[in-house]
């Protein structure tokens, strides 16, 4: 289906598309899988997004903070550290890189065989 | 940002079972990070079941063995490493096990004085299943039979600690089989 994302594809560049997020603004991990959820990667389930929250963290590539919440206990903010920023930067230069290579190829017109051949 | 909605009893017991759950999978992490992961979960899980509802969030959340498969991961690393949890649980079975069988081997002995001799008399000793077990002794009157003895060997303590070290660190030879399958159905198709 044209329209659904690959989930191997997505789990490659999930960190990079966290870190990105986080760079914009930061957020605790349910408003992280509706901000992802918001930019049209559905498919991306919560499940996979807070141990991917808890590896940036523990790699030091993020921070997280408590902050009071009026529904209930404090919510746990993250936002990319100086470590981050230079994954994230390193990241995405690697992405735009694999996405020109393989667009180019791609892009190329496919000839088919034609039939009884 | 959401239009929130009230949880009741059972929505908490639901999300409960969920973070208690995964909690006990994660028991070969720190306790301070099974804290910190128990804790977040809970929250998130409140948040998005707000948001969304229980079911939707706890379908979103996907099974707990993937969720906790996916943490051990972002701790250790993909790399292959010990599981002591699968270990003690291996081991515990083992020494149940060989306890049951070591009973109905010394029962056995004893059933075997009484039918060669059904008026046998006395006390006797039997050495036990070889090196793994102590001396059984047997005190057979009126047809009948009791016995003491018959625990494990130093030998049999020192098999089931190697078998506790060979089986912790067996998996790191079968690298990650079940957190594999688990990480490749982590997004929904």
């Amino acid at each position: 289906m044209a329209g659904a994302h690959d989930p191997q594809l997505l789990k490659g560049v999930l960190s990079l598309l966290l870190l990105r997020l986080l760079a914009d603004q930061e957020s605790y991990g349910y408003e992280i899988v509706q901000r992802l959820h918001g930019i049209g990667l559905d498919e991306i389930q919560a499940g996979t997004v807070y141990p991917a929250l808890a590896r940036l963290e523990r790699e030091r590539r993020v921070s997280a903070r408590l902050v009071a919440s009026d529904e209930g206990p404090a919510r746990k903010y993250y936002r990319p550290t100086p470590a981050g920023y230079e994954a994230l930067a390193d990241g995405a230069a690697r992405w735009r890189s694999l996405a020109d290579v393989v667009s180019t190829h791609l892009d190329r017109p496919v000839h088919r065989p034609e039939k009884g051949r | 940002m959401t239009m929130a909605r009230d949880l009741n009893p059972l929505d908490r017991i639901r999300i409960e079972r969920v973070v208690w759950s995964l909690d006990q999978r994660l028991y070969d992490l720190p306790r301070r990070v099974r804290i910190t992961h128990r804790r977040d979960l809970r929250h998130n899980l409140n948040e998005a079941a707000r948001d969304i509802g229980v079911s939707a969030a706890l379908r979103d959340l996907g099974g707990a063995s993937a969720l906790a498969d996916a943490y051990l991961e972002a701790h250790h690393g993909s790399a292959p490493r010990a599981r002591w949890t699968e270990a003690a649980v291996v081991v515990m079975t083992a020494t149940f096990m060989l306890t049951s069988v070591f009973f109905d081997a010394a029962k056995a002995f004893g059933d075997g004085i009484l039918a060669g001799d059904p008026d046998a008399e006395g006390t006797f000793r039997w050495s036990g299943i070889s090196s793994l077990q102590n001396d059984v002794t047997y005190t057979v009157t009126d047809g009948e039979h009791t016995f003491v003895g018959g625990s494990f060997s130093p030998l049999t303590w020192v098999l089931l600690a190697l078998g506790f070290v060979v089986v912790g660190r067996v998996w790191r030879v079968v690298p990650n089989l079940g957190a594999r399958r688990h990480r490749d159905v982590a997004f929904t198709e």
